[in-house]
C-alpha cells in the first residue's frame, strides 16, 4: 500500500468514534466509546500508526526490511532485534506444538500455488521442487541469529496481523480508560468492556453467510476473536475446491478444511493461533476445537 | 498433530503471553465495572469574611444491562458567614432584630449591613433511573430530596430522548415538578412589614410553600468528526412564596437618604431605624435560551456557550462562557475557564423606600435582583491515571459588581457604600473512578 493512502478518518457512528484506515491489505477499524473527539483521535492515530509500524516491518512486500533482510540472505547469518527474536521464539513453539503443521517457512509452496479462484493445479514435480525449502525444522535458529538455507522464505502472514491487533489494543488500553474495539480484517480484540456492562456485538465476515443475508453476531465482553478460513481465496479444479491452506508437509492444501473457523480467546493472537490449527487439521477441526474448549464457530460447505 | 489427544491450549496461551509480553488475561466474563463514581469536594469563599461554603459531592451510577442506569448524587453543603441584609450603609451604627424576634445585632458606621446570623447545613440526594423505552428512545425518571434549617424541597423529574440520523441527532425533552416548604427562624415576614422590637412577633407568619414547575427542550447536533452543537430552550414556572424571608429594605428620608430613626419601646431591644422586610410577587415564569459549541482543534477542545434568560420579573440576563481544554502528554490537561455574566435589575428592586410614599406591592434590595455584572476566570487541571481514574483540581476567581439603578440613590447615600463589590475563590478537587 502506498504510504500516500496512510490517512485515518474518524465518524460518529452509532454512538462511537469509528476510525477507518487500510493497513495490511485490509480496511481495518477502531470503534472507541466516547464522545470526546479528542480522546478518540488519540486512540485512532496511535493504532493506525501501530499497524504501519508492524506492516513495514514484516510485510514480505517490503524492501528493506527485517523480513526482506532475512529472505535475502541468501545462507547467511542475520542477527535480529528483539521484537524479531520473540515473535521467532512463537513461531518455533507453535511450531512444535502442531507437529510441524505450523510453519511460517511454508510460504515458498504459493510459487505453485496461485489461489485466485482459477482452476490450475500444479504437478507433484512442481511442488516436491519446493519442499527442500520448506521446514522450520531446517531453520537454524538461536537467539538472536537466524540462519535460514538459501532459497528459504520466511513469512510472518500467519501471526502477523494477530500480533499486531493485540499491540494495538494494548496500546489503545494504556493510553486511553474508554472501551475500543480494534478490528484488522475480521481479526479483532476489545481494549475493555463497555462503560455500560453491555457486550460488544461483532459480526463475522463470511461471503457465505452474506450470501444467505444471514449475519452471525457475537457478542464479546472481553478479549479476542481471530477468523482464518478460505472464505476468498481458493483454487477450484476438477470439481474440487482447494483451500489456500497448505499442509506445509505435503504442500498440498489440507483436505476438508472448513470454510472458516473463528475462535474467541483472550488474544487475538491466540485466537489465531487456534483457528489456524484447526484449519490445519481439516476434517478434525471441529473436534480439536471443542477439546480445546474454546468457544469457535465453525461454517464449512 | 499426533498430539491431538492432548490440547494445547495452555501452551498456546502461555507462548503468546511470552510474545505479547503480558501476564495472561483472563477471559472472565463478568468482571465489566459496574459502578462509577465522581466524587468532589469543594469550596467558595467570599472576601471579607463574607459566605462560605464548603460541600462535598458523590456521584455514582451504576451500570445494569441494555442501557440501564441508576444515577445517585448526593451533597452535603456548609455554609457560614454573612450576606448583605438589603439595608442601606448609615454614618453611624444601626441595630437591628435578628431573624429569630430573639435577639438583635450591629453593624458598624459607614458599613453596608450584614445578617451574620447566616450558618446552615444543606443535606441534598437525587435518584435517577435512565432506561431504553422503545428503539432510539431512552427515558429517565428522577427523584430528589434536599432538607436544611429552614427548607425542604421534594422533587420529581421525568425526561425522554430520542436519537435520530444514526444517533448523530438527538432530541431530548423534560419534565420536573417540586414543591418546597419554608419554615424560616422566627417565621415567615408578612409583606412589607415593620421590623419589630425583640419579643413582638406581631410581624410574623407561620410557614410557606412555592411550586416550580421547569420545562427542557433540547438538540445535540453532531455536525463533523469534531464538532458538536447543542441548543436548550428552559422554560420555569414558580409560584407560592418566593421572597427570601430575611432580605429587608431601610425606610429613608425621602430627601437626605438617611434611615428614618426610631427608638425601641422602654425596655426592650430593638431595631433604631426603621427597616421593612421584602416582598416579592407570588409567581415568576422564566425563560432561557442556551446554545453551546464544542469543537476539537485536533487535540483542543475548545467549548464556547451564551445563555440567554428573560423572566416576568423584569430580568433580563446573559450569560458567555468558554472553556478550552488543553491536553499536555496523554495523561494530562489543563482548561483555562472565562465566563461572563450581566443581568439587570428587577421591575420591583428598591434601593430604598421612601417615607411618606404609598407602599408599593412588590419591593427588595437584595442585591442578586439589582444590575450586576460577574466575571469569573478559573483554571482546571486533570490527571488521568493508567487504569482510567482522574484526579483533577479547579481554581476559580469570581468577580462581581453591581450597580443601583439610575435615580434610586438619594441624597447621603450617594455618598456611602452602596454595593460592595464581591470576590470570591472557588477551589475544587475531584476524583473519578470505577469499581
Amino acid at each position: 500500500m502506498a504510504a500516500t493512502s496512510r490517512s485515518v478518518d474518524l465518524a460518529r457512528e452509532d454512538g462511537f468514534w469509528v476510525s477507518r484506515f487500510r493497513a495490511m491489505a485490509g480496511p481495518c477499524e477502531v470503534l472507541i466509546e466516547t464522545l470526546d473527539a479528542t480522546e478518540a483521535r488519540v486512540v485512532a492515530e496511535r493504532v493506525a500508526d501501530c499497524a504501519w509500524r508492524i506492516e513495514d516491518k514484516y510485510s514480505r512486500y517490503r524492501r528493506g526490511n527485517v523480513v526482506d533482510e532475512i529472505n535475502t540472505a541468501d545462507g547467511r547469518v542475520i542477527t535480529v532485534d528483539e521484537e524479531t527474536a520473540k515473535l521467532l521464539d512463537f513461531a518455533a513453539t507453535l511450531h512444535d506444538l502442531s507437529d510441524g503443521l505450523f510453519d511460517v517457512t511454508s510460504g515458498v509452496l504459493c510459487r505453485a500455488w496461485t489461489f485466485d479462484g482459477g482452476t490450475r493445479v500444479p504437478t507433484q514435480a512442481e511442488i516436491d521442487v519446493l519442499l527442500p525449502l520448506v521446514g522450520w525444522d531446517k531453520v537454524q535458529w538461536s537467539r538472536p541469529k537466524l540462519r535460514l538455507l538459501p532459497g528459504m522464505q520466511l513469512d510472518f502472514g500467519g501471526i502477523g496481523k494477530e500480533y499486531a491487533v493485540d499491540q494495538a489494543v494494548q496500546l489503545a488500553r494504556n493510553i486511553c480508560g474508554r472501551a475500543a474495539l480494534v478490528n484488522f480484517g475480521g481479526d479483532l480484540a476489545v481494549s475493555r468492556s463497555r462503560a455500560d456492562g453491555r457486550p460488544w456485538r461483532v459480526g463475522i465476515e463470511d461471503s457465505a453467510v452474506r450470501a444467505r443475508a444471514a449475519s452471525r453476531v457475537l457478542e464479546l465482553r472481553h478479549g479476542a476473536l481471530a477468523t482464518s478460513g478460505d472464505t476468498h481465496r481458493f483454487v477450484l479444479a476438477d470439481g474440487t475446491r482447494y483451500s489456500h491452506i497448505l499442509d506445509p508437509r505435503s504442500g498440498w492444501p489440507v483436505r476438508d478444511a472448513p470454510r472458516s473457523v473463528t475462535v474467541a480467546a483472550a488474544t487475538c493472537t491466540q485466537a489465531g493461533m487456534l483457528t489456524t490449527l484447526a484449519v490445519l487439521v481439516g476434517n478434525d477441526a471441529e473436534r480439536f476445537l471443542e477439546a480445546e474448549s474454546v468457544p469457535h464457530w465453525v461454517l464449512r460447505h | 498433530m499426533s498430539k491431538r489427544d492432548t490440547t494445547i491450549g495452555h501452551a498456546v496461551a502461555a507462548a503468546t503471553c511470552t510474545l505479547l509480553g503480558t501476564a495472561a488475561p483472563a477471559l472472565a466474563e463478568d468482571e465489566a465495572a459496574r459502578w462509577d463514581f465522581d466524587t468532589a469536594l469543594l469550596y467558595y469563599g467570599e472576601d471579607n469574611d463574607r459566605v462560605r461554603d464548603l460541600s462535598a459531592s458523590i456521584l455514582a451510577r451504576r451500570d445494569f444491562d441494555d442501557d440501564r442506569y441508576l444515577n445517585l448524587d448526593l451533597t452535603v453543603d456548609s455554609l457560614t458567614g454573612a450576606s448583605p441584609s438589603g439595608a442601606i450603609a448609615m454614618d453611624g451604627p444601626q441595630t437591628f432584630t435578628s431573624p429569630s424576634g430573639n435577639d438583635v445585632y450591629e453593624t458598624a458606621a459607614g458599613q453596608v449591613p450584614l445578617d451574620d446570623t447566616f450558618l446552615d447545613t444543606r443535606f441534598a440526594l437525587d435518584v435517577g433511573w435512565t432506561q431504553p423505552f422503545a428503539r432510539l428512545y431512552t427515558m429517565t425518571a428522577g427523584l430528589g430530596f434536599s432538607t436544611e434549617y429552614d427548607y425542604t424541597h421534594l422533587g420529581a423529574n421525568l425526561g425522554v430522548t430520542r436519537d435520530f440520523n444514526r444517533r448523530n441527532t438527538t432530541v431530548s425533552a423534560a419534565v420536573a415538578y417540586a414543591q418546597e416548604d419554608i419554615d424560616p427562624v422566627g417565621g415567615t415576614p408578612l409583606p412589607l412589614a415593620l421590623m419589630q422590637d425583640v419579643g413582638d412577633d406581631s410581624s410574623k407568619a407561620g410557614t410557606d410553600t412555592k411550586d416550580v414547575l421547569d420545562l427542557l427542550l433540547g438538540v445535540t447536533q453532531v455536525i463533523g468528526p469534531s464538532t458538536v452543537l447543542r441548543v436548550n430552550y428552559s422554560y420555569s414556572d414558580s409560584s407560592g412564596y418566593l421572597t427570601d424571608p430575611y432580605k429587608i429594605l431601610s425606610v429613608v428620608d425621602p430627601v437626605t437618604g438617611d434611615t428614618i430613626e426610631r427608638a425601641p419601646a422602654s425596655g426592650a431591644l430593638g431595631p433604631t431605624g426603621v427597616y421593612r422586610y421584602e416582598a416579592r410577587p407570588d409567581s415568576r415564569r422564566k425563560q432561557g435560551l442556551y446554545a453551546e459549541v464544542k469543537h476539537d482543534f485536533t487535540g483542543k477542545v475548545l467549548g464556547v456557550s451564551y445563555r440567554f434568560g428573560t423572566d416576568d420579573w423584569g430580568i433580563d440576563s446573559h450569560t458567555l462562557d468558554a472553556r478550552l481544554r488543553w491536553p499536555i502528554g496523554e495523561f494530562n490537561y489543563v482548561e483555562p475557564h472565562l465566563r461572563y455574566y450581566t443581568q439587570n435589575a428587577a421591575d420591583f428592586y428598591r434601593f430604598s423606600l421612601l417615607d411618606g410614599d404609598p407602599l408599593p406591592s412588590f419591593a427588595s434590595a437584595d442585591a442578586r435582583l439589582a444590575d450586576l455584572d460577574g466575571v469569573t476566570l478559573g483554571l482546571k487541571y486533570g490527571h488521568r491515571t493508567v487504569s482510567g481514574s482522574e484526579w483533577n483540581a479547579r481554581v476559580e476567581l469570581y468577580q462581581q459588581s453591581g450597580n443601583v439603578p439610575g435615580g434610586q440613590l438619594i441624597g447621603n447615600q450617594s455618598r456611602r457604600a452602596v454595593f460592595p463589590d464581591l470576590d470570591a475563590v472557588i477551589v475544587q478537587i475531584g476524583y473519578r473512578f470505577k469499581l
